[in-house]
């Protein structure tokens, strides 16, 4: 048995709409936030969450942390029924929100660490060997004794993730942790969600819409819309799937020469080259760069890197999202 | 035990958070010794315009507002995540940090709100209650002290509760809370005189709904030798309990309230 099971999840919200005018009571309506998830995660696995907003990620990542409790539908993480057995459970994930604390906001961050000791029981040796640990690897040691409100936002997304991970979860649910955050910090927070998977089998499962943290990290993503689950699989495939356009940089040794390509295949003229534009359906890209080589030496070639970001894009467009 | 240690910590803690802004801390800590010693100047200009009200004396009289006025800041003082804070961590979603921790929501709520502020009003009930005790000539004995001791610590339970009530409508997201002050903040201004001064139907609110006339007016008439109604002396120990019911009772009713948050995420 895999050790996250969800099967059939449902969830619906009543919304109170405002008030119109010249009606008493106000309107209400149901949002169905999440209609027949099911998906299953193995331990260890590094697993990518995305949908746009409103999707029914965080709804999901509530229920599996036990805070909500769900319409429809059934959940085990670890053998446990989260909102069932919420305080069993919850010994066993660390939960880390995008956008709000888990800290205290005036005091040095290691008091707020030293709570958290307390909260979740921790045997002192173990907080001292785990606490040394963390402060290493997500370079903490300096800004120990600093009061959270002080710390820059990347500090702060570490000092989140120590305090979550203290007490050696199983499972640690992370809510856009990159949000907001500079390149080095998220590289830096990135390599150390790797080296603690790694090194402890911790499974990750994080919601994001920084594609750059699904590429880096997840070996598995899973899209949610509408409240159903549209994907599941590798972040290739998921590519694979939709058809977008590609682009291609190409220059020649001697002068230019004439192109014969398809007519689907978007061209123009560069001062020593072309740039040319494609799409998958229309041309494979061996096809492509074979007709390119046949017209000239080439001297340079650049595959433009797939803009992730804007696949996703059509993607949600294309499934009306 | 263990729960114990965790709440002190957590207290320890948020009194040197406030200490973080001294000046700040100093200057609400003065205006509430200014506004905790007007009230007191109030029942000061009563007496000294009637000298008794319904047959209790002005020593009397100060000693209910010190029991009253320290039963409720020491509330306010240790139980500030329920009696203040509370529409806040739901409105910013720190409710939910709680639901993630192994521990129980109403626990880690009082962790993590003090108001150390209320020492000032705090050191005002106590100078209250010195002054009626001497002026009313009261004789100090073990059961008296004790009686004192859970007068005010059942009154505190009582006040928890009462603010409860304004918790659970918070999670229901029902804004107006008028109606929970009466009974809160307007039971603290009313029940600092005791409960005969007060025609029926006040009389019952404070007796039956809120039953500050249980928690504090009778075991603290019994050690002024003026035992409330004239009920015998051991009522002066067991209707105080009344403040645990309360208590226990809205603590069902809030456990009930999370269910509800838990399955509507509001």
């Amino acid at each position: 048995m895999a050790y996250i099971e969800v099967d059939g999840l449902t969830k619906d919200f009543i919304v109170k709409e405002k008030r119109q005018k010249g009606k008493l009571l106000r309107e209400k309506k149901t949002v169905h936030a999440l209609r027949g998830v099911s998906f299953a995660v193995g331990r260890g696995e590094l697993v990518g969450y995305i949908g746009p907003n409103g999707a029914g990620k965080s709804t999901t990542v509530k229920i599996l942390s036990g805070i909500l409790v769900p319409d429809g539908g059934e959940v085990l993480v670890g053998g446990l029924v989260p909102w069932k057995e919420r305080r069993e459970h919850v010994k066993h994930i660390g939960v880390v929100f995008g956008q709000r604390s888990q800290l205290w906001w005036d005091v040095p961050i290691v008091d707020s660490y030293s709570l958290l000791k307390d909260i979740y029981r921790i045997p002192e040796g173990d907080y001292e060997a785990r606490l040394k640990e963390l402060t290493q690897a997500l370079d903490l040691e300096p800004l120990l004794r600093t009061p959270l409100r002080l710390l820059s936002l990347g500090q702060r997304m570490r000092a989140e993730l120590c305090g979550s991970l203290l007490h050696r979860p199983e499972l640690l649910f992370l809510d856009e942790p990159t949000i907001g955050l500079d390149a080095v910090s998220k590289l830096s927070l990135r390599e150390f969600l790797k080296w603690e998977n790694k090194e402890y089998g911790t499974t990750v499962m994080l919601t994001t819409h920084d594609m750059e943290d699904i590429e880096a990290l997840c070996s598995r993503v899973m899209v949610l819309g509408h409240g159903q689950k549209l994907f599941d699989g590798r972040l290739p495939d998921l590519l694979a799937r939709f058809d977008t356009v590609r682009n291609v940089r190409v220059k020649y040794a001697a002068a230019l020469p004439d192109l014969h390509l398809p007519d689907d295949v978007g061209w123009s003229r560069t001062e020593d080259g072309f740039e040319l534009s494609y799409r998958l359906s229309a041309l494979p890209t061996a096809k492509l760069l074979s007709l390119l080589e046949e017209a000239g030496e080439i001297s340079e070639l650049t595959l433009q890197p797939e803009n992730t970001d804007r696949l996703i894009a059509a993607m949600y467009k294309e499934l009306d999202l | 035990m263990n729960t114990l240690k965790l709440y002190f910590k957590s207290i320890g803690m948020l009194l040197r958070s406030h200490l973080q802004y001294p000046e700040s801390f100093i200057m609400q800590t003065l205006a509430q010794l200014v506004m905790e010693g007007g009230e007191l100047m109030v029942v000061i200009l009563i007496v000294d315009r009637f000298q008794s009200l319904k047959g209790w004396s002005g020593g009397n009289l100060y000693f209910f507002f010190g029991m009253m006025s320290v039963s409720f800041y020491l509330t306010e003082l240790f139980g500030r995540g329920i009696t203040g804070d509370f529409p806040m961590m739901v409105r910013t979603g720190r409710l939910d940090t709680f639901l993630v921790r192994p521990r129980g929501v109403l626990t880690q709520v009082l962790c993590a709100g003090t108001d150390p502020r209320r020492i000032t009003c705090i050191a005002v009930g106590t100078a209250a209650l010195i002054m009626g005790s001497t002026l009313s000539g009261i004789s100090w004995n073990l059961l008296k002290v004790i009686a004192l001791a859970e007068s005010i610590v059942m009154s505190c339970l009582l006040i928890l509760g009462l603010f409860m009530i304004e918790a659970v409508f918070s999670i229901f997201s029902v804004k107006s809370v008028e109606l929970v002050n009466a009974i809160t903040y307007g039971g603290r201004s009313a029940c600092q005189y005791p409960v005969d001064v007060y025609p029926l139907p006040l009389r019952a609110l404070f007796t039956v709904i809120a039953p500050f006339a249980l928690t504090l007016h009778v075991p603290a008439s019994w050690i002024l030798d003026r035992p409330l109604y004239g009920w015998p002396s051991w009522t002066a120990f067991v209707t105080p309990l009344s403040g645990a019911a309360v208590f226990a009772v809205m603590a069902a009713v809030f456990r009930l309230a999370m269910r509800h948050y838990r399955s509507t995420g509001s």
